[in-house]
């Protein structure tokens, strides 16, 4: 039912030192000054950070060596979407990591080379659009359509909560060709017929837009050749996982600020952290916390065995982060008290990520009500 | 429901494993024809204590118990893993549980910490083969979650100590030849420097064990009341004056620091959650099957999720580097989410039940033996004792997270 995993977790000491490099780099780097500073600039990130990622390898971190990546996996993500969860760094990350998911499922070698390299590179700036008006999340339920016609294909349809769409080179979405299956189509931006409209997003430390494709003319070369409806189960397999180690790598974040704050905070000539009411949901958060990560983790040694129920494990994890995080971003407002209500205290930073986390990949419900036909509607042994 | 994976293991275990599991399958005890209990609480008749306590020996003999005990104690010095293989597969086959568990899950391993050698010798092996059983006195009528005020005084004689208090919630003591004891030695001392750790002689004068009744109606609990009864010099476990530091560790036992050492692993949550799922295949409310229900369909997977996470964390807890946040906490918080999730697992299958799950014990329509009703009321044990629910909210939020004492 649920895959097998390796006891040691398959984690390494080349794991570690990937962890404590993203960790340093972020302290010294991304401090939550850069965060403000950044949720309030047009363009949402730092060019000159985004480019030392890059050349720290961590951009093409899970894209294959012979794409000119750093071919490492999804446990490895993890770990540095987990840094960068605490630390919310804004910026295109996730975009471009999810775009990585759909390239390597279902890019052709040749498709691979010419759009990995440059990714990696931090040259060209890529993302996924999985997201369309009252999204399923589910390969099965994409809309917009691609028609085919000489030379290539014709591209309808509307894909809403595109992260950094507007500032990515690339475009890779899911659209249903005649035979009522998806294809994934790689589109370069800017192209006619496609329209790029930024949204005001609930989560000022991520950028999204809205991407119409109103019967944009693309090449036969742009549809990636690999299956269309597998590449995109295993890019939204994946892509659970991430987002699931990213949101654990918040309610840390949250978790901490909250600790602190009840330890410092006195009322009543007593630290709040004294008081019941206050001491045991912190410890709630914390339960939720750990169980939240070992399905992350767990989530991402899955994917890396390549275990047959590594489904389970992704939505899983993506369920119960969607459960936690906005949990702990609840509590740690109202522990906050009147501090915790205002503009000047960070933890609105981490509630406005963990409501745009949950509503993103699908939440907890939908991903529960997946599950509950493998464990009461489909009783074949794993 | 598929049968659940374990983690990948090398082949030894996975060899033991099958031998296990086809002895499980070979020797499970035939039904005996009478109510057995659900679990340690609750051993209320003679012929259900002796049948359990076959049971064990049985298990005991076949070199199934004991295995990370050290072989001179009667135990055959193996890794902790192989007895968890066992626990795994006898929750697996659903056997019935070892009914000396106080004796394997908290008294024999707090003798391995604490006991002389003789004491080891004298004591560990009769608790393997359930020869001896154990239980414990710790909690008083005015000491519960605040257990360090216990009154209880053990007073020196010329040969030894006497005794003289009230214990409660002494499960198993009518069948038990000895007793983990917490009692005052000192009473000018501080609160936790005056007590002193005892293996005190249930056959001793001037003990009279009273039955106390659960909510369900059941035995098997009870209170001790001590007059003047006498131990001797060799019953003090440790030093004088360190029985709450010992108290301590054999709490942490109960709270599943050893994770099944010797063999005491009371119950298999994923066997219950698998049964849940079965029930919601064949209990029907509101004219359909209730595995057809979006709402408890959403609930069950809710704790299929938290019972897999309890899982994959025994494991995750192993690698440091996973743990690195807070190393102390999955082990800390183990009792207080294992319990709470049986709780809500025990209520789910009375809401899966509806109606049904008002047919009590004694009426022949009931469905599994009413089973489901009455394993959440008896989950009350496992929120309450051993540190209720809510203190272990405080040891969690004090000593993992490092936040005040409260007053």
């Amino acid at each position: 039912m649920y895959p097998q995993l390796p006891v040691d977790f398959g984690f390494t000491e080349e794991h570690e030192l990937l962890r404590q490099s993203v960790r340093r780099f972020l302290e010294e780097r991304c401090p939550f000054s850069e965060v403000r500073r950044l949720a309030a600039d047009p363009l949402g990130y730092e060019p000159g950070l985004w480019k030392e990622m890059a050349t720290l390898g961590w951009i093409g971190l899970t894209l294959s060596e012979q794409s000119g990546g750093a071919g490492l996996g999804q446990l490895h993500l993890a770990l540095v979407l987990d840094e960068m969860g605490r630390r919310l760094l804004p910026g295109p990350f996730l975009a471009s990591v999810l775009a990585g998911f759909a390239l390597e499922a279902a890019g052709s070698d040749a498709q691979r080379r010419r759009f990995c390299a440059p990714i990696a590179a931090g040259e060209l700036l890529a993302t996924l659009a999985l997201g369309e008006p009252g999204a399923s999340w589910e390969p099965e339920h994409v809309a917009a359509t691609a028609e085919p016609v000489e030379g290539g294909w014709v591209l309808r349809g509307l894909k809403t909560g595109v992260l950094s769409a507007a500032s990515a080179g690339l475009v890779i979405a899911p659209f249903v060709t005649p035979d009522g299956t998806p294809a994934l189509f790689a589109v370069e931006l800017p192209a006619t017929g496609v329209a790029v409209e930024p949204e005001i997003g609930i989560d000022p430390t991520r950028r999204t837009a809205r991407v119409a494709f109103d019967g944009a003319r693309v090449g036969r070369e742009a549809c990636l050749e690999g299956p269309g409806l597998e590449g995109l189960r295993a890019s939204f397999r994946r892509g659970y996982v991430a987002l699931a180690a990213e949101m654990v790598g918040g309610t840390e974040a949250v978790l901490e600020l909250t600790r602190r704050y009840a330890i410092e905070r006195k009322q009543f000539d007593r630290q709040i952290g004294s008081f019941q009411a206050v001491k045991h949901p912190i410890v709630d958060t914390m339960v939720g916390l750990e169980l939240a990560r070992t399905h992350a983790l767990a989530a991402a040694v899955a994917l890396d065995q390549g275990a047959a129920e590594a489904e389970v494990a992704a939505r899983m994890a993506k369920a119960i982060a969607s459960d936690v995080y906005p949990t702990a971003v609840r509590r740690g407002v109202q522990l906050h008290g009147g501090y915790g209500f205002t503009w000047d205290c960070d933890v609105h930073f981490y509630f406005k990520r963990a409501l745009w986390s949950r509503a993103t990949l699908g939440d907890g419900a939908h991903h529960r009500r997946h599950l509950a036909s493998r464990l009461l509607d489909d009783p074949t042994p794993a | 429901m598929p049968p659940l994976a374990e983690e990948v293991e090398p082949k030894e275990n996975a060899a033991f494993r099958r031998e296990v599991r086809t002895w499980m399958e070979a020797n499970r005890p035939p039904d005996p024809g009478f109510k057995l209990p659900q679990s340690f609480l609750e051993v209320e008749s003679d012929r259900q204590f002796e049948f359990l306590r076959d049971w064990q020996r049985k298990i005991y003999e076949a070199g199934y118990l004991g295995l990370d005990w050290p072989a001179e104690y009667g135990g055959r010095g193996d890794p902790l893993k192989r007895q968890r293989i066992v626990s795994q597969e006898m929750a697996r086959a659903g056997v019935p549980f070892l009914v000396n568990v106080i004796g394997l899950q908290w008294a024999g391993p707090t003798i391995l910490v604490h006991g002389t050698e003789e004491q080891k010798r004298r004591f560990l092996k009769p608790i393997l083969s359930a020869e001896e059983i154990w239980c414990q006195g710790f909690s008083e009528p005015g000491a519960g979650s605040d257990l360090a005020s216990v009154q209880t005084r053990a007073e020196r004689t010329a040969s030894g100590w006497e005794v003289t208090g009230h214990k409660v919630w002494t499960t198993l003591a009518h069948q038990s030849k000895w007793m983990i004891l917490l009692a005052r030695t000192d009473p000018q001392a501080g609160k936790y420097e005056g007590l002193s750790y005892f293996l005190f002689p249930m056959d001793a004068p001037g003990v009279t064990v009273q039955p106390l009744i659960k909510m369900t109606g059941e035995g098997g609990f009870n209170q001790v009341i001590f007059d003047r009864a006498p131990m001797s010099e060799e019953a003090l476990l440790g030093r004088l004056g360190q029985g709450w530091q010992i108290a301590m560790t054999t709490l942490l036992f109960e709270r599943g620091a050893s994770e099944g050492s010797g063999g005491g692993q009371a119950t298999a949550s994923a066997e219950s959650l698998r049964r849940v799922a079965d029930l919601a295949g064949r209990a029907r409310r509101d004219g359909r099957l209730a595995a057809e229900d979006p709402v408890l369909r959403d609930r069950l997977v809710q704790l299929w999720i938290t019972e897999e996470a309890l899982r994959l964390g025994s494991l995750r807890a192993r690698i440091p580097a996973l743990v690195a946040e807070r190393p102390q906490a999955l082990r800390m918080m183990n009792k207080l989410v294992y319990s709470e999730f049986n709780q809500q697992l025990a209520e789910l299958a009375c809401e899966i039940l509806g109606p049904e799950t008002n047919l009590w014990l004694g009426d022949p329509r009931a469905m599994d033996r009413a089973e489901w009703p009455r394993a959440y009321m008896n989950s009350f044990g496992m929120t309450i004792g051993g540190g209720t629910s809510e203190i272990q909210r405080n040891i969690v939020g004090e000593r993992v997270l490092g936040l005040p004492k409260s007053k």
